[in-house]
């Protein structure tokens, strides 16, 4: 089992991620690749760079339906 | 008289509408027979206005009365069956049951209409915008092969001359890759130019608005009418809008075109790669300055916008995770919903950092260029039903491929726009891709209409 596999295995135990059986197995082996890609993503050191989400006290505007 | 109308670009119908040489009701009317004639094949249409003709009588009237709106007046257009309209249901591309639209104009159809255009129908997309095949729409140069997607069914109708604009979504290459796929042009514009209020999300902040058209010109006419801010969207920018018609016909001279060796040049068919040196070589030869740069961190532009991509989509469908409504959708659509919930809060803000640090070295590079040239897609049009492809020397999935180099843009938000640059040996049309600084849509404008002017490429039509 891949390192990107076992990550989505224990995350999947970790928050309950309540699928039926054959689902749950469906849904870990499709995201194996991009979990790779992800964990890629996560040895990247930006602990600098501010995330591109502006937090704003205001009420936002929007389309709500 | 104009032969086959709808086939023609608004540039040559506007002129003739405003003069009264031909009439809305004729164009629409064309548009609608060759709809009924070949979408029946190429099913990139789910929903036609009832009142399609009515409007353009309304349109000829307005017309006759000397209150001209501007070019798109008594022009048939189509939108992605993503953005809610008044008079037609939407569903998103969807089928299943439990989920409901409202019936109302989104901000571009309200603003398509008072530019005068005629809505007469709604193209077919994958469900939610997942995905990038469309089924079962077909692409027009070959009916064994995939328009290409999400907004596929707007490619596939643009590509058969059905009608001159079809309106499409695009949040990691949905516009461009079917404009690219099926020899259309298509521009996503910079985030926030164009609302997305009424368009069904997909993924809050990659989400962007923009036409497929037969030619450049033609999707300048349609940005000028599209644009500008709206409260009702939260990522509308009051930027300034140019007219963007400006920037046709226009030389090129000082402009310097970055090539990114790296990522854009890694792993695409020979064809490809062939036809897009052929462009480097012509704006070399027209004068460009061309420049050669690499971005390294798009190595990591996947992860983060898979994590962007998952973690919204599963929380713009939470509601339907939670009530089991997700049963109904298509299988591969169903299972990226589901799987969003193992992006974790970090692996998404890592992945904003990552656009934050991007949209850096970017603008770093835009100091010295003023655009940025390489393909649309790595490929072609591939066969329906394919989920592997064959890139270069390697098997690769269509999903991972073909968004591959589209997707930078929306990560950093910037313009870009598609536009056919050649065909493969198998006659399939190949895309050329040119993005430009934030809000510069002119520049990205200016500098495609010129190779197109320089080319027959857009004169070329599938034997439909």
């Amino acid at each position: 089992m891949s390192d990107a596999t076992l990550d989505a295995e224990k995350l999947a135990e970790a928050i309950g991620f309540d699928l039926e059986p054959s689902r749950r197995v469906a849904v870990l082996a499709a995201f194996a690749d991009i979990g790779k890609e992800i964990r890629k993503l996560r040895a990247l050191d930006l602990a600098d760079v501010h995330p591109a989400v502006v937090f704003s006290p205001l009420i936002v505007e929007g389309d709500h339906d | 008289m104009i032969d086959e109308p709808a086939t023609r670009s608004i540039a040559d119908l506007a002129p003739a509408l405003k003069a009264g040489t031909l009439s809305s009701v004729d164009l629409v009317d064309d548009a609608l027979a060759r709809i009924a004639a070949l979408d029946g094949s190429l099913e990139s249409f789910v929903c036609l206005a009832a009142d399609a003709h009515d409007q353009a009588i309304a349109a000829d009237k307005d017309l006759r009365s000397g209150r001209w709106r501007g070019p798109l007046h008594g022009i048939p257009v189509a939108v992605k069956d993503n953005y809610l309209t008044a008079d037609m249901p939407t569903r998103a591309g969807t089928e299943a049951r439990g989920i409901d639209f409202p019936r109302r104009d989104s901000a571009v159809v309200a603003k398509l209409r008072a530019a005068g255009a005629i809505i007469v129908g709604k193209t077919r997309m994958h469900e939610f915008a997942w995905g990038n095949v469309t089924p079962p729409t077909k692409n027009p140069w070959d009916r064994t092969r995939v328009p290409g997607g999400s907004s596929g069914g707007s490619g596939a109708a643009v590509a058969a001359r059905l009608v001159p604009v079809a309106m499409g979504s695009d949040t990691g290459g949905s516009i461009r890759i079917p404009a690219s796929l099926c020899g259309t042009v298509g521009i996503k514009p910079t985030f926030g130019r164009v609302s997305r209020a009424g368009i069904v999300p997909h993924s809050w902040s990659l989400d962007h608005a923009g036409p497929l058209s037969y030619t450049v010109a033609d999707s300048a006419h349609v940005l000028n009418a599209i644009s500008g801010r709206d409260p009702a969207d939260p990522g509308s920018r009051a930027a300034a809008a140019p007219d963007f018609a400006s920037a046709i016909g226009q030389p090129i001279t000082a402009l310097t075109v970055g090539v990114c060796r790296n990522h854009f040049f890694d792993r695409n068919q020979a064809d490809v790669d062939a036809a897009i040196e052929n462009a480097i070589r012509f704006y070399a030869q027209a004068g460009a300055m061309i420049l050669e740069l690499e971005l390294p961190l798009l190595a990591y532009g996947l992860g983060a916008i898979f994590a962007i991509e998952l973690s919204s989509s599963t929380a713009y469908h939470a509601k339907s995770l939670e009530r089991g409504v997700v049963a109904g959708f298509t299988d591969d659509v169903r299972l990226l919903v589901e799987m969003g919930r193992l992006v974790t809060g970090p692996d998404y803000l890592k992945a904003e950092q990552l656009r934050t640090a991007l949209i850096a070295d970017i603008a770093k590079v835009f100091a010295d260029v003023d655009v940025i040239l390489g393909p649309t897609s790595p490929l072609t049009a591939w066969p329906i039903g394919e989920w592997t492809v064959r890139v270069g020397a390697e098997d690769e999935s269509v999903l991972a491929a073909s968004w591959r180099l589209t997707y930078p843009w929306n990560l950093a938000g910037l313009p870009a726009i598609s536009l056919p640059c050649g065909f493969d040996r198998q006659g399939l049309p190949i895309g050329l891709q040119l993005a430009a600084r934030p809000f510069d849509e002119l520049t990205v404008i200016r500098a495609a209409d010129f190779y197109e002017r320089a080319h027959d490429w857009k004169d070329r039509r599938p034997s439909v």
